[in-house]
């Protein structure tokens, strides 16, 4: 733990150089894994993750320097090192440190660390049974993963605050397979929660049946044919589009430096009048949460694009610098090992007043993408990549039957143009979410929602 | 640390750990950006992690840490226990006591630690003042970092083993963004080795900007199947993503589709991919794997045979065999897996020039992209958004980009008619020289 007293004596000794800002981040982090392979519990792994960061601005210029040496000499030493960085022309002196308790928001009702290990590897067994009635599936991976991550962080405006965040997600990867071709399916729930997931919101025999199912029902599907279409994608991960053809590109970390496609487009119509997108920290208990982010500041429920029109970006404290705007309770980090930047949360495509079977019904020749897979994007020219984990192809208005091996390919700046339909039914799905400062937990979410017409690499 | 290291031990033995193992992993780094003339991401860090594995009643536990507080050597012990009480692996595992001759696998070049951080500073300014000043569609460097760094590993265990590695490198990459009448293109350039050679700097901007700005007339090819070739850097990608299915462990588990064919024909003859730990200057040359076991050099395909998958202790007492020296841990903390080193397609007689000639008309592609969503390494499917050049008469023509390639791994290894001369490692211990992978599938217009 991180005491007033020695994160005051760091600032002082960061500040030094003449930089102007200073900012400690410790953090004591469990992880424990459990995870099975072919019905047998394989490996049940804990990390005790530890070290801090000590980070100093002078300007518009940062310096980061990291250690798992957290004693008070190892910290001034990791203070001075980055001080020596750091070059600025006035002295600056740290603020004394306002009282600030930071509410807990997401209430833990059963600590992981208290729930005996046994308990968590019969949810890997009960999922495990389900996998083994689908005689197709020769392979299932279930894992059970939780985390309690202990941060503290002061800075030199006179914050200092602690928190506590629990995570609890569990995994299912079906193998389908006829011998000479093996097609996936999974599942993978989790919450900012603690073994309490698994009272009523995850049920793990469920999620093996979603995994068998897909596995399967993608192993007797042909290959998905390819060329421009229109293309439904279902809510629930479905929102990956967003978050990886938009999203990216609202944070300041790419729209600072002017890289991003919506650089300069606040109050511009960038999406088709249907399209209402939010970014909300606040939500209790979800995946994508928090009480005050990696910088210390609390969370806000942030619309990014109402009615088509561009709202707000994403904001951390180095780029508000740069930006002239304020901060959003966006900068986050993997740990400790990573300086913040501005990242997602829970970020989905809002409700609309669209039919699921309406879109369908009237979209013609295309695709319906039940489940998404993975994706990526070119954060500067908006080119995104992502595969469809679960698709069907479409003829004249009614699903035909399932297709394998498709991608959508396209710009997000081209894509949100071209939503013409917004379903009433927003749901959420959990990732992580990798990029400058590491890989951080993010809900996507959406209602099922119709592109007019969408580059489909298939492989056929 | 020793004492550290000596209390650990003792403290699993008391515990009832029959054999056990330390593993160590120390690392220092310098990593910084600049834009617009200024220098941010600077960030140092020294780090170092301790993962202790051990038998108890004949299974393996885990348990790992970076605080080395007093609380520490109970936390690890109690969890190698706990982590070997729910395991339900029965495969027989052992620490290994350790081989005779380790070979000498020297990584680490002492100048590179002598560079100074204003030295590394002036390279990134200087990279991004002459990405700029290549041409005037040239927006931006929106990617411009350098990197260095030095890593050690120890091995010590209950035996008496302590093995000790250590290796440094230097790394910078650019990212060149253009933008010309409504278009733009963002292509980039990499230096990596163990050598500071600060006029990198220059060559790899001019490298970045000069693939940018042939990419700004860009345009779709039209869907139909076409003739191609991979250069080295997106055949490495492919290599990589599906290096996986070498993997013993993963054959053993039903999840690569290479279980039981060794010896086998599974690629065209005029294919030989090794694995080699002590190739000299490589990224992951290693004189011994991540359980201590003597590496060597291995030819995993040989002119289209399987000739061997790669094995851990664990995997090759299953089938029977020696470990290949293919343990592999994906960090300090991570579990024991299996995983090639040098892993490389043996370079040919042409060079691209060469290989273009020979196909006269086709693609050359220079880039895939979302691996980790369009690559399937069970099944050996791809969909994969993809760049590149069109060939015609056998000399580059026109930029391509907004393609998707598609096909499957196993039948691309087959349908190889040409592995190149100029064998590159774009950026880690995986390789390959340009090579003509016979006709593929391309979605685009």
């Amino acid at each position: 733990m991180l005491t007033q007293e020695t994160a005051s004596a760091v600032l002082s000794a960061a500040l030094r150089t003449g930089g102007d800002f200073a900012e400690i981040f410790l953090e004591d982090r469990r992880n424990n894994v459990l995870s099975m392979r072919s019905g047998k519990v394989e490996t049940v792994n804990s990390t005790r993750l530890h070290g801090a960061g000590v980070r100093i601005y002078s300007g518009l210029s940062s310096v980061y320097v990291f250690t798992n040496d957290t004693s008070e000499k190892g910290l001034l030493d990791c203070a001075a090192r980055a001080a020596a960085a750091i070059s600025g022309p006035d002295k600056h002196e740290a603020a004394a440190f306002a009282a600030s308790q930071c509410p807990n928001i997401h209430i833990i009702k059963e600590m992981p660390s208290l729930v005996e290990s046994r308990r968590k590897a019969e949810k890997l067994k009960a999922a495990d049974a389900v996998l083994k009635m689908y005689p197709e599936v020769v392979q299932g991976i279930i894992s059970y993963s939780d985390s309690e991550q202990r941060v503290w962080i002061a800075n030199s405006e006179g914050l200092f605050k602690n928190d506590l965040r629990v995570y609890t997600r569990f995994m299912v990867n079906a193998v389908a397979s006829n011998g000479t071709e093996n097609q996936t399916g999974s599942a993978s729930p989790g919450a900012m929660q603690g073994f309490e997931l698994f009272d009523r919101q995850v049920d793990v025999e469920m999620c093996a049946h979603t995994a068998a199912r897909t596995a399967v029902r993608m192993l007797h599907a042909p290959l998905c044919p390819s060329g421009m279409m229109p293309v439904v994608i279902d809510n629930g991960f479905g929102g990956v589009i967003f978050h990886e053809a938009c999203g990216h590109s609202l944070e300041a970390t790419s729209v600072a430096p002017g890289n991003s496609e919506f650089s300069g487009k606040l109050g511009q119509k960038i999406a088709s009048d249907k399209v209402t997108a939010i970014d909300d920290g606040t939500l209790p208990n979800e995946w994508g949460s928090e009480n005050i982010d990696d910088e210390g500041v609390p969370p806000t429920r942030l619309v990014l694009i109402e009615n088509g029109v561009l709202k707000n970006y994403m904001v951390d404290r180095l780029n508000s610098r740069k930006m002239g705007m304020p901060v959003t309770g966006s900068g986050r980090r993997q740990g400790y090992m990573y300086a913040p930047t501005s990242r997602m949360r829970n970020t989905y495509i809002a409700a609309g007043e669209d039919s699921d079977s309406e879109m369908i019904a009237t979209m013609g020749d295309g695709l319906y993408c039940r489940k998404m897979g993975g994706g990526s994007v070119d954060p500067s020219t908006g080119k995104f990549n992502f595969s469809v984990q679960e698709g069907y192809l479409v003829k004249d208005g009614r699903i035909v039957h399932p297709v394998r091996g498709a991608s959508l390919i396209g710009r997000g700046s081209e894509i949100l143009m071209k939503i013409d339909r917004v379903g009433r039914n927003m749901q959420m799905a959990q990732g992580m979410c990798g990029s400058l400062s590491g890989s951080v937990p993010t809900n996507v979410g959406q209602p099922m929602i119709r592109v007019s017409s969408l580059t489909v690499g298939g492989a056929k | 640390m020793d004492e550290y290291i000596k209390k650990l031990l003792q403290a699993a033995k008391e515990a009832g750990i029959t054999a056990a193992e330390v593993y160590l992993a120390s690392r220092d780094s310098f990593r910084a950006m600049c834009q617009q003339g200024v220098i941010n991401n600077y960030t140092v860090s020294s780090t170092r992690g301790l993962s202790l594995r051990g038998l108890w009643r004949g299974k393996m536990g885990y348990a790992a840490t970076e605080a080395f507080d007093g609380e520490s050597v109970g936390q690890l012990v109690s969890g190698v226990i706990e982590s070997a009480s729910l395991s339900e692996d029965d495969s027989v595992q052992e620490i290994y006591p350790g081989d005779k001759n380790v070979p000498e696998v020297d990584n680490y070049a002492p100048d590179l630690d002598k560079i100074t951080p204003e030295e590394k500073l002036d390279y990134i300014r200087r990279a991004e003042k002459a990405v700029l000043a290549c041409d005037k569609r040239i927006a931006a460097a929106t990617y411009n970092m350098i990197s260095t760094g030095s890593a050690s590993v120890r091995i010590v265990n209950s035996y008496g083993m302590d093995l000790k590695m250590r290796d440094n490198f230097f790394v910078s990459y650019i990212n060149a963004l253009a933008r010309d009448e409504g278009r733009s293109a963002s292509e980039s350039a990499i230096s990596v080795g163990r050598v500071f050679d600060p006029a990198e700097a220059e060559r790899t901007a001019r490298e970045a900007a000069e693939k940018t700005l042939f990419m700004l007339s860009a345009a779709p090819v039209e869907s139909g199947t076409y003739r191609a070739i991979f250069d080295p850097y997106a055949m490495s990608d492919m290599l990589g993503t599906f290096s996986g299915i070498f993997s013993s462990e993963n054959a053993q588990q039903n999840m690569s589709l290479l279980a039981g064919r060794e010896g086998e024909t599974i690629a065209a003859p005029c294919v030989t991919l090794v694995d080699d730990p002590l190739l000299k200057g490589g990224f992951e040359s290693r004189g011994f794997d991540d359980e201590g076991v003597a590496c060597r050099t291995l030819n995993v395909v040989e002119n289209g045979v399987l000739k061997t998958l790669l094995y851990n202790l664990k995997t090759a007492r299953k089938a029977g065999c020696a470990s290949t020296g293919s343990a592999r841990k994906a960090s300090y903390a991570a579990p024991v897996r299996v995983a090639p080193s040098n892993f490389f397609f043996k370079p040919g007689e042409k060079d691209l020039q060469g290989l273009m000639e020979d196909m006269g008309e086709g693609l050359v592609i220079t880039e895939v992209g979302g691996l980790h969503a369009g690559a399937n390494p069970m099944s050996g499917d791809f969909s994969l958004i993809a760049e590149g050049y069109t060939v015609k008469g056998g000399k580059k023509d026109k930029p391509v980009e907004q393609i998707t390639v598609a096909g499957n791994f196993y039948d691309l290894l087959k349908s190889i008619r040409a592995v190149g001369s100029d064998l590159t490692f774009p950026g880690s211990g995986i390789g390959s020289p340009s090579v003509d992978v016979g006709e593929i599938r391309v979605s685009g217009k």
